[in-house]
């Protein structure tokens, strides 16, 4: 029964969760990159500042120097995000299974880093999960989507880590295996949906709020046009 | 009128508000350039809490609804709902969100309470404008009449009215002032500097924040006589001047109307270049409004009169008699010119050249704090308390470190805000003044060159050899820390 289950999630399930995550993050990336063409096509001003935008892309992109504003913050996020990245990419298992289906493989992480990235991932996400439980001003801010993705993004590094240390597994392999492989869909899934959508568009950003700023010369005439106030005094 | 809100505002139509504001903001996401900014915005927020730490109007106020996030999520919400798919389908199953009476007024009040001063774009992971999204959620509430009445008052005489300025200073009124201040710098330093009006073909056509005619008369002889000393061409116009463009606050369709009034003035007096006064968001609107909203020919540079002062200075054509200023000094960086990096470096160059014991704030120059006064809040003075006391705090803390007898803010709105929040917090010892009210007393006036500044081998002011370079780089200034860019 188990065996079924498992060669659903591997096989079916995780085809349409990978395939709706890619084509779902295309779409965002392609409206967004639309968006932006066309704002600056309708805008007066064509002049885009690249290099002040690609500086602070890039100093997004890999935020060492960032960590310092808010230490515990900052650290705590930064490794949550490489153990997030790291770990399923380079994973020995993770790179048989890409060669088996891909052919292509890559050099994968030993065991014991692999195992040391995943605690320490495991870690910051609850520890993220803490701080925003813990101060009124992360509670304020959270919605039901920000407590669950922290919790969801630590199945599959739980279970897997589980799944590859028998002699501290009380759930057994395959039942560790099952919950690993079927989280990991999950994630796949929901990643257009939510706001993990981020993994696309934050590259973005910097740029797309700099486009913004630079405006349709008669924006303002046509929206006084629109709502029938052209002839309105101030 | 119902008192609602913390500012006055004008008797509006208070009908079907929640469906003019829809349309509104329909309107505005078409026409604009904000829509498909928010639509990733509302895809991406991640709710990091990490805004909360830089914005210091949450910082004073301890309400979880003053960070910047949960400012940004009103209109966000607004957008899902009404404005996505998945928004509209789900508020027909669960019956969700709706955009009441009730929601309007108190966004009001929260994006009033912002002075959109943009530091925490700064230090958003995610890269989020709160600065922006705020700018446009007030256009939206603008266009159903939530708009604080100091500004729409203001903004009617400047473009309806027959002064055609924001403090509603007639002609006859400047031209009287202008001599008197002519009067002035003769009186004191036995120089026949002059206040030139309308003269056709002038390279800068000045616009400074015009309330300086009225509370600033050191800082515009200060102006004048850098003209006075390099001998450039210079003109108000006579019949446009004023630089104040309350539209960056809170409507795009005045930014763009005040914008090509300016303009048209430039071009009335074949004049060359926009020069802007000591004024932070006349310098921005400005900047950033001409090449938007000018649609003609050949779009006329805009340029501060800081910038143009470093650059004269610079060039070795204005020579300055050393540190003639005794006090300490401290410099206020106006988050509209110091944000961006535009204007960060040249005002501390020149007032280490004058002044003996120059000290900075910390955090300082695109890291600055606010004023406590900006987004426009400066001009409602009936929130004059929540503007001192809760928004100006920091900023007072940070002038009680540095010990200054001098601030030098160079921004009308930055000076009024400062005067008054160093009133209400018990700072008497200390003095707001702009850079050119302490420049006045360097300048080294053409007639009496012999008495210092440039030397034999020919030095500009800064020690440099006066040949023009004017690249910041080159500049012994200390490395720019900030967070965009560290």
């Amino acid at each position: 029964m188990i065996d079924k289950w498992l060669e659903l999630a591997k096989g079916p399930i995780f085809q349409f969760a990978f395939l709706f995550m890619v084509l779902g993050l295309a779409r965002h990336l392609v409206l967004a990159m639309i968006g932006t063409f066309q704002a600056i096509r309708r805008a007066n001003d064509r002049k885009i500042p690249i290099k002040t935008v690609m500086k602070a892309t890039a100093g997004w992109l890999v935020p060492v120097k960032k960590m310092r504003h808010n230490a515990l913050f900052g650290v705590t996020s930064i490794i949550m995000h490489v153990g997030m990245i790291i770990v399923p990419v380079f994973l020995f298992s993770h790179v048989a299974l890409w060669k088996a289906s891909i052919g292509i493989g890559w050099p994968g992480l030993g065991l014991g880093l692999s195992d040391a990235l995943t605690l320490l991932t495991v870690a910051a996400l609850f520890a993220l999960l803490a701080m925003r439980v813990i101060s009124r001003d992360g509670r304020a801010l959270s919605r039901f989507e920000d407590y669950a993705l922290l919790i969801l993004l630590a199945v599959p590094f739980v279970s897997g880590y589980l799944a590859l240390h028998p002699a501290m597994n009380p759930f057994g392999y395959k039942g560790s295996l099952l919950v690993h492989v079927l989280s990991g869909d999950l994630i796949l899934f929901l990643m257009p949906l939510t706001k993990l959508s981020h993994v696309v568009l934050m590259p973005g950003t910097q740029l797309f709020a700099e486009v913004a700023w630079h405006f349709p010369a008669n924006s303002g005439r046509n929206v006084a046009i629109a709502l029938h106030k052209e002839e309105e005094q101030v | 009128m119902a008192v609602k809100y913390s500012f006055y505002v004008e008797p509006f139509e208070e009908t079907g508000r929640p469906r003019r504001f829809l349309e509104a903001m329909a309107a505005i996401l078409k026409h604009s350039n904000y829509g498909f900014l928010l639509d990733i915005y509302s895809k991406i927020r991640t709710r990091c809490t990490r805004c909360r730490v830089d914005c210091q109007i949450f910082q004073a106020s301890d309400d979880p609804r003053d960070i910047p996030c949960a400012r940004s999520e009103l209109i966000m919400k607004i957008y899902r709902r009404y404005f996505t798919p998945a928004g509209r389908m789900s508020a027909r199953f669960f019956n969700g969100f709706r955009l009441t009476d009730a929601f309007i007024d108190d966004m009001a009040e929260r994006l009033y309470n912002c002075t959109a001063c943009r530091r925490c774009k700064v230090t958003c992971p995610m890269g989020i404008d709160h600065g922006l999204v705020t700018h446009m959620s007030r256009w939206i509430l603008a266009e159903i009449d939530i708009i604080p009445k100091a500004l729409v008052v203001a903004t009617r005489e400047q473009i309806d009215g027959d002064t055609k300025n924001t403090s509603a200073i007639p002609i006859a009124a400047l031209k009287d002032t202008c001599e008197f201040l002519e009067e002035e710098l003769m009186e004191i330093y036995n120089v026949p500097v002059k206040f030139p009006i309308d003269v056709e073909g002038a390279d800068y056509v000045f616009f400074p924040a015009v309330s300086d005619y009225l509370l600033e008369p050191d800082t515009l002889m200060g102006n004048a006589a850098v003209f006075h000393a390099t001998g450039d061409s210079w003109t108000i116009g006579g019949k446009y001047y004023d630089g104040i463009n309350y539209g960056l606050f809170y409507s795009d369709r005045m930014w763009d109307r005040i914008v090509n009034m300016e303009v048209d003035e430039v071009k009335r007096l074949k004049g060359k270049n926009i020069l802007i006064g000591e004024c932070g968001h006349a310098s921005r609107s400005a900047k950033v409004g001409v090449p938007n909203f000018y649609t003609g020919e050949a779009p006329p540079p805009v340029i501060n009169i800081m910038e143009y002062t470093y650059r004269v200075i610079k060039e070795g054509r204005l020579e300055l008699k050393g540190q003639v200023i005794e006090e300490r000094v401290t410099y206020h960086d106006p988050c509209n010119i110091a944000r961006s990096g535009w204007i960060v470096d040249q005002p501390r160059e020149i007032l280490r050249a004058i002044c003996k014991d120059y000290v900075d704030m910390y955090p300082r120059g695109k890291d600055n704090y606010c004023c406590g006064g900006g987004g426009g809040s400066v001009s409602i003075d009936e929130i004059r308390k929540y503007r001192t006391l809760t928004t100006g705090e920091t900023k007072a803390r940070q002038i009680r470190e540095t010990g200054a007898k001098y601030v030098v803010a160079p921004c009308a709105n930055c000076k009024k805000q400062l005067k008054e929040v160093c009133e209400d917090h018990g700072l008497d010892e200390v003095e707001i003044v702009g850079l050119h009210d302490l420049l006045l007393k360097a300048i080294v006036f053409p007639e009496t060159a012999d008495r210092g500044g440039r030397d034999q081998e020919g030095k500009d002011a800064f020690g440099g050899n006066g040949d023009g370079e004017i690249e910041g780089a080159s500049l012994p200034a200390p490395a720019e820390k900030t967070l965009l860019e560290e």
